[in-house]
């Protein structure tokens, strides 16, 4: 966004830009102008919220599962025999 | 330590940067294993950093735990071949999923889908906002999201990943689970960032109504729309 760029966003153009500015892939520009809207929209904030906390319960949730303990043995034995030794 | 520092990474070409490429998974180059013990140390200890992660994100590549368990171990023998390509302080992390990746396309994408893919159809925009809303539960909480949410455990929410169309599942899986930026994501996979970026937006959405669909399956929604009414 230019220095000609707007220096306010309307709710349809924060609402274009929620999956960026959740995923931290706007400019610092855009940046500044989405969280200026966010302060003062109810409306905006409340779906920000909501998927914000969507996504960081998915990222969650799905970082509990553990790789089996055996997956670790049987990958270090066979990397160390593809070395040709015992490691 | 992990080398996550990402210098340079965002103004590389995605072919450029990781160093590799798919004819690494085919075989063609890397074929020796790292060479020195010092090379073998360093790279099995960046590997044993990652391999819960690459653990979560192969279960959900190939949606089966026996096969995840052989394409990170496929994938760790084919980075320990190659990982003299490596650049020494970029982005390992990227390198290595690159060839679990790759792996995955060549070997396990060619068998017939298993499990219920879902229907590419489109879905509207705030999916879960707009149910949530229409079912009251925004009404007298604060945090509907999380109303939802906190009633969908990791199997439930893995189910719905596991059950997007490939394009898009792999996207999410390295969204979620990697937590790598679009950047990192297009290196990856090889494909432009605005691929990545329409890809990781509709799937997200698709996901949403995934997740709306278990939770109405298993009674969760009419639990909370109940005791919603309940507490009024």
């Amino acid at each position: 966004m230019s220095a000609m760029g707007p220096t306010r966003l309307t709710c349809e153009e924060v609402f274009g830009r929620l999956d960026d500015f959740i995923d931290h892939e706007l400019t610092v520009e855009e940046l500044r102008l989405v969280e200026e809207h966010l302060r003062t929209c109810a409306a905006c904030a409340s779906e920000h919220r909501f998927e914000s906390r969507v996504i960081s319960d998915i990222r969650s949730k799905l970082s509990r599962i553990a790789a089996p303990p055996s997956l670790r043995e049987d990958l270090l034995k066979r990397l160390a025999e593809e070395r040709g030794g015992p490691g | 330590m992990i080398l996550l520092h990402l210098a340079g990474t965002h103004m590389a070409t995605a072919s450029g940067h990781l160093g590799i490429s798919l004819a690494l998974v085919a075989g063609v180059v890397g074929t020796q294993p790292a060479k020195s013990r010092s090379d073998a140390g360093s790279y099995e200890a960046l590997l044993v950093a990652l391999l819960d992660s690459a653990y979560r994100t192969a279960l959900h590549l190939t949606r089966n735990a026996a096969d995840a368990e052989d394409l990170v171990q496929d994938a760790a023998l084919l980075a320990s071949r190659g990982f003299a390509s490596y650049e020494q302080g970029s982005n390992f992390k990227a390198w290595f999923f690159r060839i679990l990746t790759n792996a995955f396309y060549s070997k396990y994408r060619k068998r017939k889908r298993e499990g219920v893919q879902m229907e590419l159809q489109d879905t509207p925009e705030l999916y879960l906002y707009c149910q949530t809303a229409a079912a009251g539960l925004h009404a007298e909480s604060e945090n509907p999201a999380a109303l939802v949410m906190d009633q969908l455990d990791g199997e439930l929410i893995g189910t719905a990943i596991d059950a997007l169309p490939d394009d898009y599942r792999v996207v999410a899986t390295l969204y979620f689970i990697q937590d790598f930026s679009y950047q990192e994501i297009a290196e990856v996979l090889e494909i432009p960032v605005g691929t990545v970026r329409s890809r990781l937006h509709r799937g997200r959405r698709i996901l949403q109504r995934a997740l709306w669909q278990l939770a109405q399956d298993r009674g969760i929604v009419d639990e909370l729309t109940q005791a919603r009414g309940g507490d009024a």
